[in-house]
């Protein structure tokens, strides 16, 4: 099983993109886009690209990534399927907010269904019936009987104490990660140190950005920034998190960081560099994972982060070359789509 | 019954405005299946519109139907003609505003079960709170240093909770659980309220209303309970009798919605693949049987009195791996229709192997269980439970009737091989005989699934593979020619040269048809034309043994009985009987399922696998009623 996975995740770790590969779609002709995108394993976006909304191009990423991931939990079972499988939930639970917020404008079910992503094999939630419901009341009843009851039902309370969509969303990420966090314990004893570092990366640069978003860009009250955030054991675990919240500037947080944080951030002066930075170190270490003799999970879920980082710089090259945005631009466009959430 | 019903391909094109009804009009003639082959100048879809419209109202009809309660299908009168987009939108708004009523209704019901839940909850707070010895008109005075919240949180944020409170320096304390909700105080210096206002609707804290009512002497409270309650059934009462006026508001409406939603289903369904169009001109495509073409004319005729088009070509052999099956089924037969759907639908123009499944199988159960006594107790039991099974009572009965039959010429009851004398032979006596005709049975099964193999391919064009590949004429040439060879060695014929000659020719046919096929270098081809030839011979003889199973599970079905009276001999006499009973349905249950997946995995892998591609579409017909 490992032995399969293992080939497997080596054979999609040799089509993943180098720089050059980049610089060959940014300066082909539009006749040849097409031919580089097809030459480096994405044939689906070679066909009609050009025609594309921004919507299509992000269905076709994902649908990439879903039939990637087929291919990788196959040989699994078990806690190391579950990880995976809740790990590509991510884009269900993002169908869920674009039903939620469509539900809150009034939006017709056939306009809200063209713009959710279908999630082919790993689709949980009926789209159909759930596009089809009369109200939020109703949309979430339905969410609430189905297979992220756990992440929506405290989003559901949130909202509907406050009607506020910022704290809805906020409540189902937080949701999402945190049972991405539960799911990850048993493997990081089992698949050990590798798969623990690419958690914590994940988790400590989402947590940080978080706090310093909602600390600083929003200006909520520490005691409700620390609330938003996720349960960490990694880096920065409750404690540190509380005293981070309780700080005043964005520099003072950096300063209070542990140091290989704090290294990692030397010289930042914004949140979004924060972001580039953390999400740089952590493809970094996702790419040492991948190619050392870490156990398969490891290696798979490392090739999953930086395919997605991948994919994402892709769409902004292709969206850039669309708008005809000066290729200066578009490198910095690559740069900021590749340092998008995770 | 042996292929689908020869199919043509419509074209049907009317006014964009009568496309409903003509889609209802396919609908009643109950032999349509849309399809997309529209020509490529009618790139519209205009019934795109139409769909989404009946999506909702369709959805908002069960829903409503739902809450009243309504769950038989809807009579449709004779004659109807099908809603236009401008009625089904007048029906969606009706509906949105009918299902707001409903469920404002509903809410009213919920809202009154909440009030009694709150009640019931406060009720139990109340005597939690007097173990609180704490003055509640004092703690929650307005003008007092210290801020407080009663309420309740999901329990599982009760210590995240506690810890973000801690930072703005209040304290909570929990004084009772219900379920997953944990009630309790919140309390912390005046001054920072406003900070953790936002963090405990964050954290999905449900202020409790502390009534005045409740500010006061325990007593005082309960009495206020008392009549709380009283004032809630009073207004129970009062939703139930708008919620039941409500639905009866409705449900004339709802009727004739529902009829509406079933008379626009055709062109709803149909939209998704077969309506295309331009301008003011629908085209309706997709497949008939060609034997009902005069049929749908009459009927077209009726109904659109000449404006309509109709454009009719049959269904090509090169286009069979897109058309449709349509075969009809005796209804005797239609209980081994789902096994063979289970493996794969034929494709159009392939044999359909339903009605010779039917037979071998049956032949292939009865001979590896040919018993009177289990055969009869199989028939009775599939008869006693022919309201629960459905159509497959029907193979169990047949099943066991055929077993009975081999019971009766194995002369086995029960698994007695002496109470009566075999009519035919016993297979304890004569295993040779037995895996002999076993082994010929296979022989003639394998070479009969080859015809029908050649004839597949025949059919749909491949006439190379017909006649070369290791399925096809070269193939069945090397068979017949080795079982020839394999039956001269063994004695039973004196003729050898000319089934050596043949069975050589087979075999270099086939080799020089890999050869020519494969497209490689010359290593790799050589490399994949002597492995797949010499597959060729070694897959034909290990299916050909595979046969030999059904003459060993004969045997093993007499070994199990003699194991079972082996058993029972040692026994006095109720042991005894005891045994023989219980052996006898572990036999039926054991052995009768084993042998009933090994019919059907010969039939699969032995017969299906060489001519059933099994790719097939089925020909789903255009309904007026929900098939669902």
């Amino acid at each position: 099983m490992h032995a399969y996975l293992n080939t497997r995740v080596s054979l999609f770790a040799g089509r993943l993109w180098q720089p050059a590969d980049y610089a060959a779609l940014l300066d082909a002709d539009e006749a040849g886009v097409a031919a580089v995108l097809t030459d480096r394993g994405l044939p689906q976006l070679a066909t009609g690209f050009a025609g594309r909304d921004s919507r299509s191009l992000e269905q076709i990423l994902i649908a990439q990534l879903i039939n990637e991931t087929n291919v990788l939990i196959r040989p699994l079972s078990g806690d190391q399927r579950n990880f995976l499988l809740f790990w590509t939930g991510r884009f269900e639970i993002s169908n869920v907010k674009t039903l939620l917020r469509g539900k809150m404008t009034g939006e017709r079910p056939a306009a809200l269904l063209s713009r959710l992503t279908p999630m082919g094999a790993f689709g949980r939630l009926d789209m159909q019936e759930l596009a089809h419901t009369e109200d939020m009341h109703e949309l979430f009843r339905r969410l609430e009987a189905g297979p992220y009851a756990s992440i929506v039902r405290p989003a559901q309370r949130v909202f509907a104490e406050t009607h506020d969509s910022f704290l809805l969303d906020a409540a189902l990420d937080r949701g999402f990660y945190e049972g991405l966090e539960q799911r990850a314990l048993p493997l990081e004893s089992a698949a050990g140190a590798s798969f623990r570092r690419l958690m914590g990366a994940l988790i400590d640069r989402i947590n940080l950005v978080w706090l310093l978003r909602y600390r600083f860009n929003y200006g909520l009250p520490p005691a409700q920034v620390y609330y938003l955030l996720m349960a960490s054991r990694y880096s920065l675990p409750g404690a540190q998190l509380r005293r981070l919240a309780a700080l005043d500037s964005l520099e003072a947080v950096l300063a209070e960081l542990p140091e290989q944080l704090h290294d990692q951030l030397q010289g930042v002066t914004g949140i979004a560099e924060v972001y580039n930075r953390l999400e740089r170190a952590a493809a970094e270490d996702a790419r040492k994972v991948l190619h050392s003799g870490a156990p398969a999970i490891s290696r798979a879920f490392a090739y999953l982060l930086l395919r997605w980082r991948e994919l994402r710089s892709v769409r902004a090259v292709l969206r850039g070359r669309h708008l005809d945005l000066p290729t200066a631009k578009i490198h910095l466009a690559m740069y900021d789509a590749s340092a998008g959430r995770a | 019954m042996f292929r689908a019903d020869p199919l043509v391909k419509i074209r049907l094109h009317v006014l964009a405005s009568e496309a409903a009804d003509a889609a209802l009009v396919l609908a009643h003639f109950g032999v349509y299946s849309p399809a997309q082959h529209a020509p490529e100048e009618l790139s519209e879809n205009p019934a795109e519109a139409y769909r989404e419209t009946w999506l909702e109202v369709e959805s908002r009809t069960a829903k409503l139907a739902e809450h009243c309660s309504i769950s038989s299908p809807p009579k449709l009168p004779e004659g109807a003609e099908a809603p236009t987009l401008d009625d089904l939108e007048k029906l969606n708004d009706w509906l949105k505003e009918a299902l707001s009523c409903c469920l404002a209704a509903y809410a009213g019901e919920t809202r009154i079960a909440e009030e009694i839940k709150h009640l019931d909850a406060l009720q139990e707070t109340l005597a939690k709170l007097e173990h609180l010895n704490v003055d509640l008109a004092y703690l929650l005075r307005p003008d007092g240093l210290l801020a407080v919240n009663i309420g309740s949180v999901p329990a599982g944020s009760l210590k995240r909770l506690g810890e973000a409170l801690s930072m703005a320096g209040f304290l909570v304390s929990t004084f009772d659980t219900v379920s997953d909700q944990a009630y309790a105080v919140v309390a912390g210096p005046r001054d920072r309220h406003e900070e953790v206002r936002g963090l405990l609707a964050q954290a999905g804290w449900r202020e409790m209303p502390i009534p005045p009512e409740l500010r006061t002497h325990p007593q005082a409270a309960r009495e206020w309970l008392i009549e709380e309650r009283k004032r809630v059934a009073e207004r129970s009462q009062v939703e139930c009798r708008i919620l039941d006026e409500t639905r009866s508001r409705y449900r004339s409406g709802l009727d004739e919605a529902r009829q509406v939603v079933e008379l626009a289903r055709p062109l709803a369904e149909a939209a998704l693949l077969g309506v295309r169009g331009r301008g003011t001109l629908a085209s309706l495509s997709g497949w008939i049987p060609r034997r009902r073409v005069a049929k749908l004319k009459t009927d077209l005729e009726a109904r659109f009195h000449g404006h309509f088009w109709l454009d009719i070509e049959p269904a090509k052999p090169e286009e069979a791996a897109a058309t449709p099956s349509l075969v009809h089924y005796p209804a005797w037969l239609t209980p081994f229709v789902p096994l063979v759907r289970s493996y794969g639908i034929p494709r159009y123009g392939e044999f359909d192997p339903t009605l010779p499944f039917a037979f071998t199988y049956l032949l292939l159960f009865g001979a590896m269980f040919g018993d009177i006594g289990h055969g009869g107790v199989i028939v009775i039991l599939a008869a006693l439970l022919s309201k629960r099974l459905g159509k497959v009572a029907w193979i169990g009965i047949a099943a066991g009737f055929v077993s009975m039959l081999f019971g009766l010429l194995y002369g086995s009851i029960f698994g007695f091989e002496d109470v009566i004398a075999p009519v035919w032979l016993s297979p304890l006596h004569n295993p040779t005989h037995m895996l002999t005709i076993a082994v010929t049975f296979g022989v003639g099964f394998i070479t009969l699934a080859m015809l029908v193999n050649i004839r597949n391919r025949l059919f749909s064009g491949r006439v190379h593979e017909a006649l070369f590949d290791s399925g096809g004429l070269a193939g069945l040439a090397f068979y017949i020619g080795a079982v020839g060879s394999i039956a001269n060695l063994a004695g039973a014929t004196t003729i050898a040269a000319p089934f050596w000659v043949l069975a050589s020719a087979g075999l270099i046919a086939v080799a020089i048809f890999k050869w020519v096929e494969t497209r490689a270098g010359f290593g790799e081809r050589a490399l994949v034309a002597t492995i797949e030839t010499l597959e060729t011979g070694t897959n034909l003889f290990a299916n050909t043994l595979s046969f030999m199973r059904v003459a060993a599970f004969s045997l093993n079905h007499v070994a199990l009985a003699l194991a079972v009276f082996a058993l029972a001999s040692g026994l006095d006499s109720v042991g005894h009987w005891l045994t023989i009973t219980l052996g006898n349905v572990v036999i039926i249950v054991l052995e009768g399922g084993i042998v009933a997946i090994q019919a059907l995995r010969l039939m699969y892998y032995e017969g299906f696998s060489r001519f059933f591609s099994g790719d097939g579409i089925p020909f789903i017909p255009l309904k007026l009623m929900d098939a669902k």
